[in-house]
């Protein structure tokens, strides 16, 4: 088993963050080539200050508790919150990041990465209970969007029980081969998944870009249907 | 789950309600092949594809844009939900045009681009005003009406288009009149004489209006429709223009003089070629800006577009509105504040309000001179469709959509109000306003800003407000 973790520690773990870190740089890459090189100029007509006093209101989105979705949309803005935090600065965490970026980030407090962690757990909790049970809810939702939400269950509540031996009813090495292994596997998941969002939702926020069409395009699509001059 | 608030419930419909549009030439065959074949070119040589890309690969299906959805919170169909009928056009695009998509339908059975589904897209497409009141809401930022008219631009490569749309587009941009509403060149003088007797009669002023003027400060455009249908507005904009002494710094020109663009509602073809027929005659007119009179799509189309598809420096885009504020700040013009004694409201059309271009502007305008004015609940960017967005409301064989389910919010929503005139200075919203209140009996009169403008406006030399509501009631009697 000790062998197994420092496996998963060590290696693997180098692996699927490598994976993870490629696939999100391949999908920003793209994103950004495409705003820049082949929007270019155009993208100084664009309205940027509303996009952006747009965007920013999702940085504290209390105005956007809007009737009919309040608790499904304050639970998940709040789940986010203990999903970016626990993961990067955990004590337990800092030292990994160390040990393979050589970066130094200030760790939290355990009391509040327990809470943290908790609360998040809650958070999906809540999250697919709605999905589950709300009809409009699950009228949109598709395996994917479950099966997702159980993954980042997974090394939150590991996480949880390894480094809480009272509560914890398995032994301390499989739970922690657990959270190392369903951590990992989302690392993997994250760039081609909806969870790519960690980097694409950036550019959703301001896809209002998107309406700085490309001139000519229109023509040369036509052209390329119709043979011809387009139909009109 | 009775905390569910009456708009985000759900209902299991089993057969939605379909209301069909006319089509030129209906497509029968093929019809799958057809919406791909479209589909790769328009990936190909436009620059949605990174949208989609991007789009596709987060949307959150948190269902927060189906309760800002005026045709859901009244159908409270899960096919209305904005995010479920952007995912046909992502889902037809993860499947058919990304390697994650074809891995996939290799081991599974994945989602499968059919018949139904395109019957599903082209009843969608056009359920959807394309308002983008959602987009507001998306915590993703997906703009639903981006994709809905992505969605209807590739149907229309095949040929699905609203017959109405097709036919005016193709007379703006084919015909001999180049306008939508088919207004001969002679027609339109006519007209513009007949308004001039009409401001003479009706103020004591004598205009003759500025037709192909060279090198004027603004070249005028108004949605074409105006002119058969709209005199007072366009009374109300001659009458701010003289007084404010401004007369001789515009124009009408005679070979481009519809504002209207349906291609900003469904083809990107359409879009562009209507914009560069109208930066041509301000070319040719050798304008220096462009005025666009009471219309939300045509102002919308014209400021965001024109900067895009100029070759140089665009010229720039004003809307009436802008230019009658300014010249109240600068007290060029002057409003009675006894004439309207009316309760009056405001209704922001989604083209010029959703983006926060133009939601003050009215505001301030209407309280310099109506001592009674009230809001709708919600107003401004966050506003309610009429209904007739997206170039429905120019789609009849749809009215009992427009009326029954895409304008009902609205319809509710002034009557709360409890005004007596509701201002919308937009032509496609004042037509939809108008049938909305015929439909659902609501006591009050639609009209335009500067129709009610026209009412209080006091000119130097010309009668005054208070003689002409006089003569009005006087004639009414
Ligand atoms: S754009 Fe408007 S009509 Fe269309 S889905 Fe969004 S809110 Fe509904």
């Amino acid at each position: 088993m000790e062998a197994w973790i420092d496996f998963a520690k060590g290696p693997l773990f180098a692996v699927t963050f490598l994976i993870m870190i490629l696939g999100l740089a391949r999908l920003l890459i793209i994103q950004l080539y495409n705003l820049i090189i082949s929007k270019g100029g155009r993208l100084k007509n664009a309205p940027w200050k509303s996009i952006l006093k747009d965007a920013a209101t999702w940085f504290f989105p209390v105005k956007h508790l809007i009737k009919g979705t309040v608790i499904f949309s304050a639970f998940s803005f709040l789940f986010h919150i203990g999903v970016i935090i626990v993961p990067v600065f955990l004590a337990d965490h800092i030292v990994l990041w160390e040990n393979f970026l050589g970066a130094n980030l200030p760790a939290i407090g355990q009391g509040l990465a327990d809470f943290l962690t908790l609360f998040t757990i809650g958070c999906i909790l809540v999250l697919l209970f709605m999905r589950i049970f709300v009809r409009r809810q699950r009228a949109m939702s598709k395996p994917m969007d479950y099966f997702l939400l159980v993954m980042v269950l997974f090394p939150f509540l590991s996480g949880y029980l390894a480094s809480h031996p009272g509560s914890n009813p398995f032994t301390w090495e499989s739970m922690m081969l657990v959270h190392l292994l369903s951590a990992e596997f989302l690392f993997v998941l994250i760039p081609f998944t909806k969870l790519a969002h960690i980097v694409l939702y950036f550019f959703d926020r301001i896809s209002g870009l998107h309406w700085q069409l490309r001139p000519g395009a229109g023509d040369r699509v036509a052209k390329a249907l119709f043979d011809e001059e387009a139909r009109v | 789950m009775s905390t569910i608030p009456e708009e985000s419930k759900v209902q299991v419909i089993k057969e939605k309600k379909r209301y069909p549009y006319y089509i030129e030439n209906p497509v029968e065959e093929n019809r799958v092949e057809r919406f791909l074949e479209a589909f790769a070119a328009v990936l190909k040589y436009t620059d949605y594809k990174p949208l989609l890309d991007s789009y596709c690969n987060s949307s959150a299906k948190c269902n927060r844009c189906a309760v800002t959805c005026p045709v859901f919170q009244v159908t409270h169909d899960p096919r209305d939900i904005p995010c479920y009928r952007t995912n046909l056009l992502l889902d037809t695009y993860k499947r058919y045009f990304t390697i994650g998509g074809w891995f996939k339908s290799r081991f599974t059975n994945t989602f499968e681009l059919t018949e139904e589904i395109i019957d599903e897209m082209l009843d969608g497409f056009y359920r959807c005003t394309a308002c983008r009141r959602c987009t507001r809401e998306c915590p993703m930022g997906v703009d639903h009406g981006m994709i809905t008219r992505l969605g209807r631009y590739i149907l229309s490569l095949m040929g699905i288009v609203p017959k109405a749309l097709q036919v005016s587009t193709r007379e703006q941009l084919e015909g001999e009149t180049h306008n939508t509403s088919q207004i001969p060149k002679a027609a339109l003088l006519n007209t513009l004489e007949f308004l001039s007797e009409e401001l003479k009669d009706m103020l004591g002023i004598e205009v003759e209006f500025p037709i192909d003027k060279m090198e004027r400060e603004y070249v005028f455009f108004c949605a074409v429709s105006d002119y058969l249908l709209e005199p007072e507005t366009l009374m109300g904009n001659a009458a701010v223009l003289y007084a404010s002494g401004d007369w001789d710094k515009w124009t009408i020109g005679t070979c481009n003089y519809d504002g209207i663009n349906y291609g900003l509602f469904y083809s990107d073809w359409h879009l562009e070629n209507i914009i560069k027929q109208l930066i041509a005659e301000v070319d040719r007119l050798k304008g220096k800006n462009i005025l666009i009179g009471e219309c939300g799509h045509a102002s919308r189309s014209a400021h965001d577009f024109v900067p895009v598809f100029s070759n140089g420096k665009p010229y720039p885009v004003f809307n009436f509105m802008e230019y009658t504020l300014q010249c109240i700040r600068e007290g060029r013009i002057k409003l009675n504040r006894d004439i309207v004694t009316e309760k009056v409201t405001y209704h922001d059309p989604c083209n010029i309000a959703r983006s926060g271009w133009i939601v003050d502007q009215p505001r301030e305008i209407l309280k310099s001179f109506v001592p009674d004015f009230v809001e709708m609940t919600p107003n401004g960017q966050d506003n309610y469709c009429c209904g007739g967005g997206g170039g429905l409301v120019s789609v009849d064989e749809i009215h009992d959509f427009r009326m029954n389910i895409a304008g009902k919010v609205k319809a509710e929503q002034i009557r709360r109000t409890g005004a007596e005139i509701v201002i919308s200075p937009c032509a496609n919203c004042k037509k939809q306003l108008k049938e909305l209140v015929e439909h659902y009996d609501l006591p009050c009169q639609v009209m335009g800003i500067h129709d009610l403008i026209l009412k209080a406006i006091e000119i130097p030399g010309a009668k005054s407000a208070a003689e002409r509501k006089e003569e009005a009631a006087m004639f009414a009697m």
